[in-house]
């Protein structure tokens, strides 16, 4: 009997997505960062989950949860911190330097991150909507693997949002870069010829993302997100590059809004592992499958 | 059994839904018009139907969508003379409508706006007496900008921008309809 990833345990969890990470002001996109700032004095706390399944081969699930806090400091500026975490069981399928071995737990704490966000203009005062984002994080597991591994990243993200018929509809669009440098923990048993290299790996990761919302009732808006994203690093060069694209489901109510979207894979590259099938996608660090579920809180 | 995560994450927003129903309604109608116009001694129902040549028209002048075919509007008039027109609308919030009212003078002068029902999570100051009285003596002629001759309201940019819009909207709209009846 496949055993599944319980969601119950971890709802007080951290989380740890592959996307950039999220920053809470109201999440119209489950993906896709809008521009506007949180009001200086007030609160947001969000928790997210997000569950990545199918690697073609093998059995592969993962839920990265995230919980969130965020303070709006001035009216244009905001900092927020988060605690990531992993459950993950995967079995059948090992790929060297990834997936060395069969994992499975229900959740662990992952990481943790500090972000900054400023914002230069208002969606609904100026032409656009405009904001920058700075994110400082650590993470002692691997989201791919399940396996101890220290990461350290720095990533900027420009944030850009337009509404249009008075802000019924809402366009978002994100462009960033995260530069990282991480080291593999040394596993004991692995195979002999099995490739797991423990010295530290720097990789620059560039997304661009895209989202387009509209308000079809009183506090519900559908809408759609493509989600693009590449990383090169040291020895592979272009490591992976995919394309992830979905719907999107928000409610939006006074005190709290909640935000599902599904974002499966629709096209990568890059490397494959051996016997991969899916010869029109990247399997190695991404999967088939990606559904998120945020809930945020206002104060 | 192991709960299976996608289900479970697909019932939550299902189970959270539960209508809105968080709308607080500062003051009813009737209530806003004794504040705008206490002078009246009365206020006749001259509700407009708008032909799409004449949403056309003040949505091009407006700059705005004018969303609404009918408007609600009252006649105010004193000793049997027009003082003034009060109309009701609505705009865009970030989640839901904002039910707001303005008074506008025969000749074209704001006289006084009131929020009716407001829906959103930040933003209350658009209540606030200060905020309104800035539009107190506004006509056409005024840019009807955020942070120009409207201050903006951190957290409710959108509802107060829409407002702001919104009210400018209804000026043109006494320009188009109300003046030539």
């Amino acid at each position: 009997m496949k055993n599944k990833i319980t969601v119950g345990a971890v709802v007080l969890g951290g989380s740890l997505t592959l996307s950039a990470t999220g920053f809470a002001d109201e999440g119209l996109f489950g993906y896709v960062k809008g521009a506007e700032p949180l009001p200086k004095g007030s609160m947001d706390v969000e928790q997210w989950f997000t569950v990545r399944s199918d690697k073609g081969q093998g059995h592969y699930d993962a839920l990265d949860t995230k919980t969130e806090v965020e303070w709006g400091i001035t009216d244009k500026f905001a900092t927020a911190v988060e605690l990531y975490g992993l459950g993950i069981n995967t079995s059948g399928l090992m790929i060297d330097a990834y997936l060395p071995k069969d994992e499975k737990y229900t959740w662990k704490p992952a990481g943790l991150e500090v972000a900054l966000k400023y914002n230069f203009l208002s969606p609904a005062k100026d032409w656009i909507g405009l904001s920058q984002y700075v994110a400082f994080s650590y993470f002692w597991e691997d989201v791919n693997s399940g396996q101890r591994k220290d990461v350290y990243s720095v990533e900027g993200l420009l944030l850009a949002q337009k509404y249009f018929m008075d802000g019924q509809v809402v366009l978002a669009g994100n462009l960033g870069i995260e530069a990282t440098s991480a080291t593999r923990k040394p596993i004991d048993g692995l195979p002999p010829d099995f490739e797991w290299p423990t010295t530290p790996e720097m990789e620059i990761e560039v997304t661009a993302s895209a989202g387009i919302t509209y308000r079809f009732a009183e506090n519900w808006f559908i809408g759609g997100e493509i989600f693009y994203q590449t990383e090169h690093e040291t020895v592979v060069g272009q490591e992976r590059w995919s394309i992830q694209a979905g719907p999107t489901l928000h409610y939006g109510g006074q005190k709290w809004w909640a935000t599902l979207t599904w974002l499966p894979q629709i096209r990568g590259g890059g490397l494959m592992y051996p016997g991969q099938t899916d010869t029109d996608l990247h399997l190695i660090e991404k999967t088939k499958q990606e559904v998120r579920l945020k809930i945020g809180f206002n104060f | 059994m192991p709960i299976r995560p996608i289900p479970t994450l697909l019932m939550v927003p299902v189970a959270l839904v539960a209508g809105t129903g968080y709308a607080t309604e500062y003051l009813t109608v009737a209530q806003a018009q004794q504040a705008i116009f206490p002078d009246a001694d009365q206020l006749i129902d001259a509700a407009v139907e708008l032909s799409d040549a004449q949403r056309s028209a003040i949505e091009k002048q407006a700059g705005v969508r004018q969303r609404w075919k009918k408007q609600a509007v009252w006649r105010a008039e004193k000793a049997g003379q027009l003082i003034g027109w009060f109309v009701v609308d609505e705009v865009v919030g970030k989640h839901e409508f904002i039910t707001y009212a303005a008074g506008l003078t025969p000749d074209g002068h704001v006289r006084g706006i009131e929020i009716l029902v407001y829906r959103e999570t930040y933003g209350h100051q658009v209540r606030n007496a200060e905020w309104r009285q800035k539009f107190a003596g506004k006509t056409l002629a005024d840019p009807f900008k955020l942070d120009e001759d409207i201050p903006n309201i951190s957290g409710a940019t959108l509802s107060s921008a829409n407002v702001t819009k919104g009210v400018k909207r209804l000026l043109v709209l006494q320009q188009v309809v109300l003046n030539k009846r």
